[in-house]
């Protein structure tokens, strides 16, 4: 029957002590759940925000001026598209988005222009994202609103630069800034109107920073430097900063409150587990006088804590994402809800480890079980 | 059937060491049914471990069928327990959780035969428990948990069955009843020794053996 039977009825007969330790564990998946939740809200929400203000990463060719490069943001150098296909076969480097670029200034019409080469975004291998900046097709133009304004710019109208016809897709809004007097097209039709086959000035990045330990930046270019030594790194500081500040915060909080919660709980479900084995003991007597082995009493106590850890997962995992809804907004400062969803990945962990963790909790008041001399135990009762 | 050979016990207590048998020396052949009498702290209890392979002896020798128990391992041991011996506690040690049935199964967890269930039901039925089969030891009178407890000594068809004060938590009648279903079982053939204080059990008993401080009184048993 016997095993598995036995421990649901005693479940049944002993309903408190089974809800107070499954409350344990329920408490415990809940913290992590709630926490890990929100603090995968907020990362995706960081990311967010990263992308909507723009790659952190520039690569430049080594030669290319810098001192130009910081006040214009436009490299005066060159460097092989190659590169990019270079650096996105890395598995060292953790980015999200690479994107290769061709600018260069350049009179068109009567203005001063900066014309750009967009090559399609490049993702890590194996992961779809979406791309942070629009494709342009080749043939086609996408028009700063300086210039559309002033030339009279409108959409599906074809421009000619230096012998190139290209059809303007679209006349970008406003912007107040450099791109109000760029024209941006395909990577390739820009390497054919500025005669640099083959070539781009940049590449932009939004990577991971997932430094945890001094200076991200220098990590970034000795990593970069070894796979493009003809290049140089720059990155801005600013981003970088607030989401390593950002991670560090939350894993500060984590470290310390997850010791004390695991503990704690730890601690309430040994404690229940030995009133558990005490309130038993006649039990545990009668079954090793009828031959039943030390395997048997194992898998009554170890088989209990694991149906605890079942049912505090499952209920764990529901208050947890349920609190990280209701509060995580608040505590992580998250300003969008979209990013808050269920985190069934945690479901899966949380029916893995909190098992585990009951019977853990639960292994020293087992190992009493087993030790308990029935002749003293029967001759007591 | 079963020897012992100067048997004898020593607890290790904080107050020092106390003797609970001293230097026993018994044969109890089959069919017997033998009562052992003393007052409380005499060593019944002790001498009842001793024999179910639970509490090794400080001296001596246990042989049961010419087989020293103690020379067995432990699961060996515990094996050896549910195949030949059947119990009966004053407090009658039924699990609070499970039915009357399943109170008698528990025996065949240890020791797999067919038939089993069928068994146990007809056992239930013979012990005048087949109204109470679905009901938990605290829906039961003490008498009929007692009958549980003979059905599960009964069910694994033991040669020997320890009853250690089985009547001590019954009335007169309950008493008489229980005692009467150990007998029946040792006039099919098997063997009871019945540790008591009271002297109900030694009507029944074909000897009776006294117990004073874990000595013999009549040392010629």
């Amino acid at each position: 029957m016997f095993i598995t039977r036995m421990i649901f009825k005693e479940v049944w007969h002993r309903k408190v002590n089974f809800l107070l330790a499954a409350l344990a564990v329920t408490t415990a998946v809940a913290f992590l759940v709630a926490f890990f939740t929100a603090s995968k809200a907020s990362e995706r929400e960081t990311a967010r925000l990263m992308l909507s203000m723009g790659y952190n990463v520039h690569v430049i060719a080594k030669d290319a001026d810098i001192g130009g490069f910081l006040m214009i943001g436009i490299p005066d150098k060159t460097m092989p598209e190659a590169y990019l296909q270079k650096l996105a076969a890395q598995n060292s480097i953790s980015y999200n988005h690479l994107l290769a670029t061709l600018d260069g200034k350049m009179k068109w019409r009567g203005m001063d222009v900066v014309l750009t080469g967009l090559a399609p975004e490049v993702c890590p291998p194996g992961q779809q994202k979406q791309a942070m900046t629009f494709t342009v097709k080749p043939g086609t133009a996408y028009v700063g609103h300086r210039i559309a304004e002033v030339l009279t710019i409108q959409k599906d109208d074809v421009i000619d630069i230096n012998g190139k016809k290209l059809k303007v897709e679209r006349c970008l809004a406003e912007s107040g800034g450099l791109d109000d007097m760029r024209i941006q097209c395909s990577l390739k039709d820009a390497q054919d109107i500025l005669g640099l086959p083959g070539q781009i000035t940049g590449i932009k990045a939004v990577d991971c920073l997932c430094f945890e330990k001094g200076d991200p930046v220098a990590t970034l270019r000795k990593e970069i430097g070894t796979i493009l030594p003809e290049a140089q790194v720059f990155q801005v500081k600013s981003l970088a900063n607030a989401r390593a500040k950002q991670r560090q915060m939350i894993r500060n909080i984590f470290a310390v409150l997850l010791p004390f919660v695991i503990i704690a709980c730890g601690v309430w479900i040994g404690v229940l587990a030995v009133m558990n084995v005490r309130d038993r003991r006649p039990e545990i007597g009668l079954l090793r006088a009828l031959g039943y082995n030390t395997a048997v009493v194992c898998l009554l106590f170890l088989g209990k804590a694991l149906l605890v850890g079942l049912v505090g997962a499952a209920a764990g995992f529901l208050l947890g994402t349920e609190l990280g809804l209701q509060f995580g907004p608040g505590v992580f400062e998250i300003t969008a809800k979209t990013m808050l969803r269920p985190e069934l990945s945690l479901f899966v962990r949380s029916c893995f480890l909190a098992p585990l963790f009951a019977m853990l909790a639960s292994l020293v008041p087992t190992v009493i079980a087993v030790t308990y001399d029935p002749a003293t135990t029967l001759r007591e009762e | 059937m079963l020897t012992l050979q100067d048997l004898s016990k020593v607890y290790r207590t904080r107050a020092g060491e106390v003797k609970a048998l001293d230097n026993v020396s018994l044969q109890i052949g089959k069919g017997e049914f033998v009562a052992v009498c003393g007052p409380s702290g005499s060593g019944k209890t002790t001498l009842l471990m001793m024999i179910a392979a639970m509490l090794r002896p400080s001296r001596g020798t246990v042989r049961f069928e010419d087989r020293d128990i103690y020379e067995l391992a432990g699961p060996a041991r515990a094996w050896f327990r549910a195949q030949n011996i059947g119990f009966v506690f004053q407090m009658f040690h039924l699990v609070p959780y499970l039915n009357v049935l399943e109170n008698t199964l528990l025996a065949a967890g240890t020791v797999k035969r067919n038939g089993q269930k069928a068994r146990a039901e007809e056992l239930l039925q013979r012990l005048g428990l087949q109204q109470r089969l679905g009901h938990r030891p605290s829906e039961l009178s003490a008498g009929e948990k007692q009958r549980t407890a003979i059905a599960r000594a009964l069910l694994n068809q033991p040669k020997l069955i320890l009853a250690d004060e089985p009547t001590g938590n019954l009335d007169a009648e309950n008493a008489q009843g229980v005692l009467r279903h150990l007998q029946d079982f040792q006039q099919s053939g098997g063997t009871v020794i019945v540790a008591t204080h009271g002297h109900a059990a030694r009507e029944f008993a074909t000897r009776t053996i006294n117990l004073r401080e874990g000595r013999l009184v009549d040392p010629r048993v």
